[in-house]
């Protein structure tokens, strides 16, 4: 498998400084990195321990699936090994392992049968699944207090396409125009699937507060 | 001559959000003067806007995992597989 050409060396783009700000170095992280580069498995044992959890909590919240995540997370391992020369330095180390984990699952999305069609026209879920439209209907707003448990779990009932879109713009920070790469989609597109994310994010939030609500009352 | 704010309806308005927080500083549309008077008036789309930036900004939190983790055992399999693996890292 070649990830390469999805963007990983790093000689044309530099990501924007919100990666820089959102990713600050990890102590130790740094001296890690120079010595697994020079082949010290210790170290490579060390970067492991230092990022496992968020390239694996990417990989579930890109995949939805327990185990294929875990999958997806030793595959974003063993390239990392065999890529960790490229590594320049040009963005913060954990930008450059999330760009490489987002490509790693996006080939596997599309192995999975993605691959004949763009993912433009995949990623439109159904219309049961689309947000309702409510112009001019007035609805309970949300009361300012959902949890990250409350969205996390919200998150990962959306469609495939909505989460994707909404995990790599509003969580990872991705400008639209590096999704639409990635997506082999439209700005546009990206920019009207987060629209609906959020949207479907809203109307599930609003639901699970007004359910908890009515129990609270009983 | 100075730039005339656009009037919108309400739903106009809301067809155009996706553009709209696109191009919002910080992605923060209530923030903007210029959208003052339509939020003003349409409290509906005002309620929508808080909720959308409320969920965006709760979304970043979610970078930085807190519950989620791989099995124990994935270190190992990784082991494994690179124990037959070239042995450095390319340079």
């Amino acid at each position: 498998m070649e990830v390469q050409g999805y963007g990983m060396t790093q000689t044309k783009s530099t990501p924007p400084a919100g990666h820089f700000k959102r990713n600050p170095p990890i102590a130790g992280e740094a001296d890690a990195l120079e010595r697994a580069k020079n082949g010290d498995p210790d170290a490579f044992s060390k970067l492991y321990a230092l990022h496992k959890r968020r390239v694996y909590t990417l990989c579930l919240r890109m995949l939805g699936n327990v185990s294929e995540a875990e999958d997806m997370t030793q595959e974003a391992f063993l390239h990392l090994y065999r890529k960790l020369g490229s590594f320049r330095g040009e963005s913060a180390f954990s930008t450059w392992l999330h760009r490489l984990t987002v490509n790693l699952v996006l080939m596997h999305l599309r192995k999975k049968g993605l691959q004949l069609v763009s993912l433009e026209e995949t990623i439109n879920p159904s219309e049961e699944d689309a947000p309702k439209r409510d112009f001019g209907s007035r609805d309970p707003r949300l009361s300012g207090s959902v949890e990250r448990v409350a969205l996390e779990r919200a998150v990962s009932t959306l469609p495939p396409g909505y989460r994707l879109v909404f995990v790599l713009h509003d969580v990872e920070g991705y400008e639209h125009n590096e999704i639409a790469g990635m997506l082999e989609c439209s700005t546009g597109n990206s920019k009207s699937q987060l629209h609906k994310a959020r949207l479907k994010l809203r109307e599930i939030l609003r639901q699970n507060e007004q359910t908890a609500a009515l129990q609270e009352a009983k | 001559m100075a730039n005339e704010a656009k009037r919108w309806s309400c739903e106009e308005f809301e067809k155009a959000l996706p553009e709209l927080f696109e191009n919002a500083k910080g992605g923060k549309l209530s923030a903007d003067p210029q959208f003052a008077d339509i939020l003003r008036d349409c409290p509906q789309a005002a309620e929508l806007v808080r909720d959308l930036e409320y969920i965006a900004e709760t979304a970043r939190l979610l970078l930085e995992p807190e519950g989620d983790s791989p099995s124990s055992d994935l270190w190992q399999k990784i082991e494994r597989e690179l124990g037959s693996e070239p042995d450095t890292p390319v340079q």
